[in-house]
């Protein structure tokens, strides 16, 4: 019999709880740690953030499916690791600290055979002052923040039917913030919805992001074949922003907000400032503060834990330059090194480096899009560290790793431009591989499966995808037949 | 150095698409086989990229 404790409900976690329940027999405990109690398509939040769906359609809560499927469920956050073990059992042990409001601040040990990480990201509000939902800027981070952002637009187009000019500036809060996809996302929804309400022409929208070009999505970009020629995903993305109206800002780390002005510096070291009515603004991401000592009690927290409190796994961390990078430094197994019972999937693992050419401004500053590692390549993480547990208790500890890596692995990125099943739109991307490889492909990826398209259809697969998983993840009947 | 200027960026030599460009998106048709291929390129993308 084993136990196996999987931190975080996200869509990695989740994922690798479901499936683990689903290759073991019931000998074998799963128990999900997560401080919420219910599961978020995040994806989708953007609608919720510009009022399309309510917080119903992209929430549900956890408990009724952990305990239909025979999941253990604990609404806690875990607090410290002890991976070997504590003075009185050499077994691996999680600290947790309970969230839900019967039993809040209570806490417990649990032990484990087999731990996975997927903690997700904490959202660093307060790497920029005056940023978040606490200071002047709105969020779509999760489905609260998003009905706050709504609340804030339909007041802000108010203002507009009246006659009064308004600004409203979407982007990212911080030089080295990731997401820029859902950024992308909102400020063409918002746009839509300007549109749709009639007010468009007095509103002036501005898109604000620390991706040196536009299309960058913290990838470094892509290249498309489109009939017959070689297309940026810049000269696509730049088409989509001209013909929209939308001014797009580049490069720029984002230092403070006040009350309706941002001041950020540009890659040229100019400092600038930009007025605003409404603004949503993307935080930086870290790891959540999770401790980690030996059997001791001795602190191990910068043994296991990059400084971004990411978790370290199998990644080449040498420091090299940008133009060393190799697809090979990416993880594969995603385990912990030094443990083989420990993993970290999901945003919780530490990447190698970023993806983007990181940039520092003349004055230092680091203006560095973090590589993204959320949605498709998240569930595929976490799947293959399912199946490796799985392997290991029906084959032994010598079974081989199943592998991921994402310069392996494709995606797809589907960032909503307006919503309405005839009106609404979608920029539809594939890529393959998700770290572009120079070694194996010119341009870093296979031709033939990178593109992107705008259209309708973008829209219904946006929509497709967004009843598709909500289904897998609620474990209706067939659920381990979607695709991650 | 403060700069009172907003640097936006320049997208006047961006391609802008043609008035077939924006029909074919709107196309029920035409974007029915387009979600059809996406459809199909996603399906290929996980029999060959996910291990």
């Amino acid at each position: 019999m084993a136990e196996i404790v999987i931190l975080g409900a996200g869509v990695s976690g989740h994922t690798a709880a479901l499936h683990l329940r689903r290759l073991l027999g019931r000998e074998h405990t799963v128990t999900v740690v997560s401080p919420n109690s219910q599961w978020n398509w995040i994806p989708s939040n953007i609608w919720v953030g510009v009022g399309e769906m309510a917080k119903k359609d992209v929430v549900f809560p956890l408990a009724p499916v952990y305990a239909r499927k025979g999941i253990g469920f604990r609404q806690a956050k875990a607090v410290a690791i002890r991976p070997k073990g504590d003075r009185d059992d050499s077994r691996g042990a999680v600290d947790i600290e309970y969230t839900c409001p019967e039993a809040a601040g209570t806490t417990e040990m649990l032990r484990y055979d087999y731990l996975i990480n997927a903690t997700g990201p904490r959202l660093r509000f307060e790497a920029t002052e005056g940023m978040g939902p606490g200071g002047f800027t709105e969020s779509v981070c999760t489905a609260d923040h998003a009905i706050e952002a709504n609340h804030r637009l339909r007041e802000v187009i108010e203002v507009l039917k009246q006659g009064t000019p308004q600004t409203l500036v979407v982007g990212m809060g911080h030089g080295t913030c990731t997401c820029e996809g859902a950024a992308f996302e909102y400020v063409f929804n918002v746009d839509h919805e300007l549109r749709e309400a009639g007010v468009r022409d007095l509103a002036r929208v501005v898109y604000l992001t620390n991706e040196a070009a536009l299309g960058d999505f913290g990838v470094d970009g892509m290249v498309f074949d489109q009939q017959g020629f070689q297309t940026t995903s810049e000269l696509w993305t730049g088409s989509l922003f001209r013909e929209r109206g939308v001014e797009a800002i580049l490069g720029a780390h984002v230092s403070k907000v006040e009350q309706g002005l941002i001041h950020y510096e540009t890659l040229d070291g100019e400092s600038h400032t930009l007025g605003f009515d409404f603004a949503m603004l993307i935080p930086p991401f870290g790891g959540v503060a999770l401790k980690a000592y030996d059997a001791d009690g001795a602190d191990i927290t910068g043994e296991i834990f990059a400084p971004s409190g990411f978790m370290k796994v199998d990644a080449d961390y040498t420091v090299k330059p940008y133009e060393a990078w190799r697809a090979e430094d990416w993880p594969s197994t995603y385990a912990a090194p030094g443990y083989d019972n420990v993993w970290a999937v999901g945003i919780a693992f530490a990447p190698p480096h970023q993806i983007s050419r990181p940039r520092k401004t003349p004055n230092g500053t680091l203006v560095a899009p973090s590589p993204p590692r959320t949605g498709m390549p998240s569930g595929v993480m976490g799947k293959t560290v399912a199946l490796t547990i799985a392997d290991r208790l029906k084959h032994g500890s010598s079974a081989p790793a199943h592998t991921a890596s994402m310069a392996r692995m494709g995606a797809a990125c589907v960032a909503s431009a307006g919503t309405g099943l005839t009106k609404g739109s979608a920029a539809a991307m594939t890529m393959l591989p998700v770290v572009p490889d120079y070694q194996r492909y010119p341009t870093g990826r296979d031709e033939r499966e990178t593109r992107g398209e705008l259209g309708v259809h973008g829209h219904w697969v946006k929509l497709m995808l967004h009843y598709l998983f909500i289904y897998k993840a609620k474990a209706r009947l067939g659920w381990q037949f979607i695709p991650e | 150095m403060t700069s009172p200027s907003t640097p936006v960026a320049d997208l006047s030599k961006a391609p802008l698409p043609t008035a077939r460009t924006l029909r074919m998106r709107r196309s029920l048709p035409f974007q029915f086989t387009r979600f059809l291929a996406f459809n199909s390129r996603i399906m290929r993308m996980v029999v060959k990229g996910h291990h």
